[in-house]
């Protein structure tokens, strides 16, 4: 199917359009010219032939005289066709009932319509063809000079029968020729067509490919122009397209980038301050219990906050570290299952989780992004769907598969594609949650960080068969360190 | 716009094939007419006979005496074996002669036949065959042409004068 889209592409395509307009045009002219001459040559051969052949007979003819006798008895007539026949043709003499033909046993080739006219007293020939040959028929009466300058008919009607042969023969040749001259000129036109054809169709192949370049992204491509023709102005427009698109591109990569580096920069200035106020908030935990009323509260809320606060800039300063590429894997040989039941274990999970762990799964990864991962997505379980939430493990030669399950009320199609965005709140009246709204992005960045060669990790949302949210996280069995590239 | 493009297609295509077709080789003919055909000297005495009731011109070779009086001669003898193995008859009787021939003082030199026999009772062929004779025979010798005319007389009245039939 493919195969034959691309040899109608090509079939319909701009070179053999043009070979085939070339070849048309090229055989048109040298039909029109080879023809045409051809046709001339023959009709001049012919006329030569024809008029040599009377010439030659009247000559034959004129020695015939002065006329003794009429009228001829049979042997004067076989007498005569003898002497006027020779290699290239034979006569055929008829006076009324007599006729005596010399040189050939050949059937009475004589057409009716010949002889009425030579009996009208005019010299006439006609082409026929004679036995699958073509062959000339010339004949005339032999007339008497009157003593007072007229002539009188006599009876005797001679035919000459002359093979055309030689002729057919000369003509073939330049038929051939012809045919050759317009093969030959066939090909010339058909090189000069994909001569041309090439000069034209490079500069739109190199545009071409510059094209899909630059939708692959490399902005940086740009055409040689060469010459002043069309094309030429074609590929400089597309120059300074591409420049534009470069330019603008930059600019807005640079904005993005001013953008990340300020919120990394702003993260980072937090935390000074913010490790200040953890050590307050500290002290002000311990003396809470003392405060009385209002003031209690406020404490304790000061504390909260601040620890929420501290979080968020965590969170933050953690995704700065993927956008700018400097995330890195410790990568180590990690048995899952004790790895998944650890992380449980430490967040005093391990007892409301159903886990589906078979042991032995041993895959090269990075402990601690697993562990953030998981417990984000069981954090995230608990918090926004419904127990039972199960966590599942599963494994093939190249993957890892967790599969994390809660049987809540699921996700809201709408929702969905959203999922994995930075601080989307699925909820907008709960503009306020626990959560930085960055955990389940940072998890899809440490998930897209394990790779190895083609295959990369990753981490899909979707709804269960039975209802409830289930999010799979999958990662290479064998991730390769490739550094923080994105 | 397609069907336009085929037709034009097709049009080229007719084209080139009728000129491809129009014959390669020697191709036959109709009939061709050339001049007049070539004419010679006849030796001998013209006399005009009959075959299948036309007149017909016959030579005789080699004439002792060119005048019109010795070629009615001739073809009062009527025609000789061969002649009549070839089916040439005449209607001349053989008792026309012997014949005067004068020529008149006209400009073209009219010619009057005299004979014993009863110009009458000539058939109309008969008629045709001396004044043809007589004039082929005169022109030998004097000016008289094909526009000549010739009155046979007999003793029971005269024929003509006319021209011969056979130009």
């Amino acid at each position: 199917m493919t195969l034959w889209r691309r040899i109608g592409a090509r079939v319909s395509g701009l070179r053999v359009r043009l070979v085939l307009a070339f070849a048309l045009l090229g055989v048109t002219t040298t039909v029109a010219v080879a023809s045409g001459s051809y046709f001339q040559a023959r009709t001049v051969i012919l006329q030569q032939a024809q008029d040599a052949a009377v010439m030659s007979l009247t000559e034959q003819l004129t020695k015939i005289y002065p006329i003794a006798q009429l009228p001829p008895t049979q042997d004067d007539l076989e007498l005569l066709a003898q002497r006027l026949s020779d290699r290239e043709s034979f006569a055929v003499v008829v006076y009324r009932d007599l006729r005596a033909q010399g040189g050939s046993e050949a059937a009475d080739p004589l057409t009716p319509e010949l002889r009425q006219k030579v009996r009208d007293g005019r010299i006439a020939w006609q082409r026929v063809s004679l036995a699958g040959e073509p062959a000339l028929l010339i004949g005339t009466q032999l007339a008497l000079d009157r003593p007072d300058g007229t002539s009188r008919p006599s009876g005797v009607e001679v035919y000459s029968v002359r093979n055309l042969v030689p002729e057919q023969q000369s003509i073939d040749r330049l038929a051939t020729r012809a045919w050759l001259t317009g093969g030959l000129s066939l090909v010339l036109a058909v090189l000069l067509a994909l001569l041309s054809a090439r000069g034209v169709l490079r500069p739109v192949r190199d545009l071409g490919r510059a094209a899909r370049r630059l939708g692959e992204g490399d902005l940086t491509t740009r055409l040689r122009v060469r010459g002043a023709d069309e094309l030429a102005d074609v590929a400089r427009t597309f120059n300074d397209t591409a420049g534009t698109l470069e330019r603008q591109v930059g600019e807005l990569r640079r904005l993005e980038s001013d953008a990340r580096r300020f919120v990394a920069d702003v993260s980072h200035e937090l935390r000074t301050p913010l490790a200040a106020m953890t050590a307050v908030t500290d002290v002000l935990d311990e003396e809470a219990e003392h405060l009385p009323g209002d003031a209690g509260r406020a404490a304790r809320l000061v504390s909260q906050e601040t620890q929420n606060l501290t979080h968020l800039v965590n969170d933050l300063i953690e995704i700065s570290r993927f956008d700018s590429g400097t995330a890195r894997l410790a990568l180590d040989d990690v048995d899952v299952a004790a790895a998944v039941t650890a992380t449980l274990r430490i967040r005093g999970w391990l007892d409301r989780v159903r886990t589906e762990l078979p042991p032995g799964v041993v895959a090269r990864l990075d402990p601690r992004r697993l562990d953030v991962i998981v417990a984000n997505l069981v954090g995230n379980a608990f918090r926004h769907g419904a127990e039972p939430v199960s966590v599942r493990l599963g494994a093939d030669p190249d993957w890892v598969t967790v599969e994390v399950a809660d049987r809540g009320p699921g996700l809201d199609p709408e929702v969905l594609p959203h999922v994995f965005d930075r601080l989307y709140k699925a909820d907008t009246a709960r503009t306020r949650s626990e959560g930085s709204g960055l955990g389940l992005a940072i998890s899809w960045e440490n998930a897209r960080l394990h790779r190895h060669g083609e295959r990369r990790g990753s981490l899909v949302a979707g709804n269960g068969a039975h209802g409830g949210a289930v999010f799979t996280l999958r990662l290479p069995r064998d991730t390769a360190d490739t550094g923080g590239a994105r | 716009m397609t069907g336009r493009r085929t037709g034009r297609a097709l049009l080229a295509g007719g084209l080139l094939l009728t000129l491809l077709t129009a014959g390669c080789g020697v191709r036959p003919s109709a009939v061709i007419i050339g001049r007049p055909p070539i004419s010679g000297r006849a030796q001998g005495t013209w006399l005009y006979l009959l075959a299948q009731g036309e007149l017909v011109l016959v030579l005789r070779p080699a004439p002792t005496d060119p005048s019109p009086a010795a070629a009615l001669a001739l073809l009062a003898a009527g025609p000789q074996e061969n002649e009549r193995d070839q089916g040439f008859t005449s209607d001349v009787p053989a008792g026309l002669g012997p014949v005067t021939v004068t020529e008149g003082t006209g400009q073209s030199g009219d010619l009057t036949v005299r004979t014993d026999a009863a110009a009458h009772v000539l058939s109309a062929h008969a008629v045709d065959q001396i004044i043809c004779t007589a004039v082929a025979a005169a022109a030998q010798v004097s000016a008289a042409n094909t526009a000549t005319t010739v009155t046979v007389v007999g003793p029971d009245g005269a024929r003509g004068p006319r021209a011969c039939p056979m130009r």
